[in-house]
């Protein structure tokens, strides 16, 4: 019995059956990966073999108007870890490294959590020589770690251009949503000034370096020896308005004052300077920004990030009163020859409003000169409250000026309707108007506001909405597109213009309230303004144009918590007019030997 | 009386010519996967040297007396204990298991020669005169002889192996006439243990389709429900075992279960496998032009995932190819355990078809990411010596059993 085979034939048969069961299952799948949907595995294939670095582009650079460099790249290292293949233990020896705090690197991997580890996490921007050194003393045993080479910003000759320019930032979740396909994790955006506003001109066309790795992401050579890689597209660069040499007689004029200036050529509404001071160092931006340095700026009393160009909203004081002026003259009220004496002051029901003197009588032209209150306190209640406001909102107060910047207050240009709003009908009376008249009071605007209000009175009531971007340089055939400017129309006659205009030129070249700040062969017309402040200091305030005849430039200038705008504006206003109009003007140096040479003959 | 005595009928070209053939295929896609390798290029070179050895062994073991196998079955098994037991002393721990012996040049694991010895001595002790597996007390003894190097081997831990030598017992079992019952209550428990894999609701349909069989059955009812209770057991055994294996064990399952869920980690092989293939088509990329492959996207690919070179390079064709040679050997194999001289020598036939069965099925359906990823090689075509060689050794044997068998029946 021993002998015998054990098994019956089912038993057999079930094995047979099972080979067969499995012989038939394998090749019904063999056949549906390799026939049907061979299509599908092989674009896999062909894709995950292949890996992509993005090459970003360097970012478009910004030029003034004149093409000279103002902000550019520069090539700095940055910090990455791959976390799927970095070890945590190595946190607290990198941060150390980095002078960092410690927790920093957890909290950027906190942050994008929700990314493939594979992909790399930019730790910071901007290492310096030495973490590079010990970083390459130490490479073997810091894996996943590593630093690429980046462009980050770069600013030329001393012009900050802070609010201006503005910075640009990590991407966050938010935008990264938005724009699918453009950016990538890690990526820098505009997040302030002309960087945001001309972001998508700015960040130009990200190219591709492609490698062949093996399944541990492990490089093993370049894919088709490189000649597939993309090149990455420069951005467009920015042709600025900004004049070089006038920005920086501002920036240099504002050291150590609050304060914001605009300045504008009134033919075309173009942006020759734009300051908020204090200002910040752009240049913190662009590389690794310490919280404790964000938080510094961000607390600062004298709040060095708020730009007071196109922000701060302050009364304009007496550049104020050409608003009236004009509209009595527009409306036929008064004429050029209308006369009121000024006895220091103004009774108005049993209230008394002050002038600064005793000026007797004045006509329009030298109520501007002179700057009288009395003649602008009554010139408002003639010309009434609602259409005095129109003619304000006429020369752009109360609205913004739609500058190509994102930061913009509107300021306020008051009508009845709004005192209705404010006080409540019938809650308050004309003696709320009286100081209105000269700028005073429930009243506001911002320094860009002002200097657009002076380019119209320069250029006769005409000009264009301004704005800091003159064109674009294209990156494929670095040709020039102009951008395109609104027009402005005030639609005021010539007659008026002429009389305000020629009220504005005494100020400075007759007997008005700046005659200081007159320069040697061209002639400035302004208007000096002096904001009632109830919480120090009067802010200094000067609107002025040159040269008089045709001008070329026109400017508005407050300084915050400074006394008298003749003072301690009309200076500042002065300095730009000079480094914008006298363009070869020689070094001081050069300018006393020229001086003592004259002296000899 | 001995009638014909051509080549053809002392030695079985059907089951040795797709045996090289597979021999050769493996070869070439060592070749294509390891030559450009920066740390296994050597590999083509050593294996193609093993490949001759494994031959020799295959015609020495041919050519020896057949009773020798029945003699020398019980030293194997302890030989076989004895090696499980030293490795576990003395192992070196490749992969998160202790299942390597290193004698200087030439590592070897005591599981791949147990494979023989517990073949041989289970065969030898279940084919003795009047064993009945029936009987509760053969039984325990023949499953003890088999589950001793199980358990061996379950210490090391090697998930795979343990998994070939169940299922060699378990065949032996069928085939020496274990009761379907009998064979009902030792599978049952698997079936629902690997149900319960998918979830609870899988589970439970699995333990009431088992409970319909017991009603066919129709056994008593104290049978009945220790048998439900061990059931009930084994569905929920997968949550407290889950919990005791390794973390890469733990990840294998998971990424079987859903293998997007990770694509980089322990997926990544299924799926990158799975690309491999799919993406070799009809007629495959062409010897040493699977992108797959020579960029090296599966890792250690010439060992347990040699299959997906020749689906790459190959295509269908070649994938195909393989699947028929490996039936070709499976059906002579039981062709042969019908007609060997003896009881031992079917019992160890259907032990050798159990464990190359068994390696086949798993490593293609891994490979074809219709089972588990479960790291066991193709026999005769995965690197790796002394698989080859033992795996060798047994066709050797069996070669030898058909030179030996009964023409006249």
């Amino acid at each position: 019995m021993n002998d015998k085979i054990p098994a019956s034939v089912l038993r057999s048969r079930i094995f047979s059956f099972l080979i067969f069961v499995f012989f038939a299952a394998s090749v019904f799948q063999l056949f549906r990966m390799q026939v049907i949907n061979q299509k599908s595995y092989d674009q896999k294939s062909s894709e995950n073999s292949i890996k992509n670095i993005p090459l970003v582009p360097p970012r478009g650079l910004f030029y003034d108007r004149n093409f000279q460099l103002l902000v550019g790249n520069q090539s700095a290292f940055t910090l990455e870890i791959t976390p799927a293949f970095y070890d945590k233990k190595n946190n607290t020896i990198i941060e150390k490294v980095l002078e960092v705090p410690a927790g920093y690197i957890d909290k950027i991997f906190k942050k994008d959590a929700n990314y493939s580890k594979y992909l790399p996490r930019k730790i910071m921007r901007g290492l310096s020589p030495k973490f590079i050194a010990w970083f390459e003393e130490n490479r073997s045993e810091l894996k996943g770690v590593e630093y690429i080479s980046e462009m980050q910003r770069e600013y030329y000759d001393g012009v900050l251009g802070s609010h201006m320019f503005g910075y640009t930032k990590e991407i966050n979740a938010k935008q990264l949503k938005l724009f699918k396909g453009i950016y990538e994790m890690g990526d820098y955006v505009g997040n302030t000034g002309l960087e945001k506003t001309y972001e998508m001109y700015l960040h130009g066309i990200k190219g591709a370096k492609f490698y062949l790795v093996d399944s541990r992401q492990l490089v093993l050579g370049r894919y088709e020896n490189g000649e597939s890689d993309i090149a990455p597209r420069k951005g467009f660069d920015l042709v600025l308005s900004i004049d070089k040499d006038a920005q920086k007689a501002a920036e240099e004029s504002f050291v150590g004052k609050k304060g914001g200036l605009v300045a504008i050529e009134p033919a075309t509404g173009e942006i020759i300077a734009f300051v908020s001071s204090p200002q910040y160092d752009l240049s913190t931006f662009a590389s690794f920004t310490s919280s404790d340095k964000w938080k510094g700026l961000l607390i600062d009393p004298e709040k060095p990030m708020f730009n007071r160009a196109s922000m701060s909203q302050l009364p304009p004081g007496s550049t104020f009163k050409m608003i009236g002026a004009i509209a009595a003259l527009e409306e036929g009220i008064i004429d050029e020859k209308f006369m009121l004496n000024c006895g220091g002051g103004f009774q108005f029901g049993n209230r008394f409003f002050k002038c600064t003197h005793v000026h007797g009588g004045v006509n329009v032209v030298t109520a501007i000169e002179k700057s009288c209150n009395t003649f602008f306190y009554q010139i408002i209640l003639k010309v009434g409250f609602d259409k005095w406001s129109e003619y304000g909102k006429k020369f752009g107060f109360g609205s913004k000026t739609g500058i190509d910047i994102g930061e913009e207050a509107r300021g306020i240009m008051p009508s009845s309707a709004y005192f209705n709003k404010v006080y409540g009908k019938n809650k308050w009376t004309q003696g709320y108007v009286v100081s209105l008249g000269i700028g005073q009071g429930e009243v506001s605007a911002t320094p860009l506001q002002l200097a657009q209000y002076c380019a119209l009175l320069a250029n006769y009531g005409k000009s264009f909405k301004p704005h800091l971007l003159k064109g674009f340089i294209r990156n494929d055939n670095n040709q020039f597109i102009p951008a395109k400017a609104t027009e402005i129309n005030t639609s005021i006659s010539k007659r008026t213009m002429e009389l305000v205009r020629e009220g504005m030129f005494r100020v400075v070249q007759g007997a008005g309230t700046a005659t200081h700040v007159k320069i040697n062969g061209i002639n400035i017309a302004g208007k000096t303004g002096t904001a009632q402040n109830p919480h120090g200091q009067d802010h200094a305030i000067f609107i002025g144009f040159a040269p008089y005849e045709n001008p070329k430039i026109a400017v508005a200038c407050i300084v915050e918590n400074a006394g008298y705008g003749a003072t301690h504006a009309a200076p500042i206003v002065k300095n730009v007019i000079e480094a914008y109009l006298i363009k070869d003007k020689p070094k001081t140096k050069s300018n006393t030997i020229i001086a003592a040479k004259e002296m000899q003959r | 009386m001995r009638v014909n005595y051509s080549l053809q009928d002392k030695f079985d070209f059907l089951i040795f010519i797709p045996l090289l053939l597979l021999v050769v295929l493996g070869l070439l896609g060592i070749y294509s996967s390891t030559i450009n390798h920066p740390t296994a290029n050597g590999n083509f070179e050593r294996q193609f040297i093993w490949a001759i050895v494994s031959f020799m062994t295959i015609f020495i073991i041919y050519s020896l007396p057949s009773q020798i196998f029945k003699n020398i079955s019980m030293p194997a098994y302890a030989i076989s204990i004895f090696l499980l037991i030293l490795v576990l002393a003395v192992g070196k721990t490749v992969y998160g298991s202790k299942s390597w012996m290193n004698f200087g040049f030439v590592g070897f694991q005591p599981s791949e020669f147990a494979k023989i010895g517990t073949i041989l001595f289970l065969a030898k002790w279940m084919s003795e005169e009047n064993r009945d597996i029936n009987d509760p007390k053969t039984f325990m003894i023949s499953i003890s002889i088999g589950l001793l190097p199980v358990l061996l081997i379950m210490l090391e831990p090697d998930t795979g192996t343990t998994m070939v030598f169940m299922i060699i017992i378990l065949f032996m079992f069928f085939w020496k006439g274990l009761s379907l019952f009998e064979i009902f209550v030792v599978i049952s428990p698997a079936v629902v243990l690997f149900a319960s894999l998918f979830g609870k609701v899988t589970m439970f349909i699995s333990l009431i389709i088992i409970l319909l069989l017991l009603v066919i059955f129709k056994k008593n009812i104290f049978t009945n429900i220790s048998v439900m209770v061990m059931n009930l057991g084994a569905g929920f055994v997968f949550d407290i075992v889950y919990k005791i294996l390794k973390p890469h064990q733990q990840k294998r399952i998971d990424a079987f279960l859903d293998p997007m869920a990770d694509p980089l980690g322990a997926g990544y092989n299924a799926l990158q496998a799975k690309v491999a293939i799919g993406s070799g088509g009809f007629w495959g990329k062409g010897f040493m032009h699977g992108n797959q492959t020579q960029l090296r996207f599966i890792p250690k690919q010439w060992t347990d995932f040699i299959y997906c070179v020749i689906g790459e390079e190959f295509g269908l064709f070649g994938s195909v190819l393989v699947l028929i040679l490996f039936m070709l050997i499976f059906v002579r194999l039981l062709n042969l355990s019908k007609q060997t001289n003896d009881s031992f020598g079917s019992l160890v036939t259907i032990g050798a078809f159990a464990m190359f069965f068994t390696h086949f099925a798993i490593n293609i359906g891994m490979n074809l990411g219709i089972t588990p990823v479960v790291g066991i090689p193709l026999p005769f075509m995965s690197y790796g010596g002394s698989s080859l060689l033992v795996n060798s050794a047994m066709m050797g044997v069996l070669l030898n059993f058909y030179r030996n068998r009964r023409l006249y029946d």
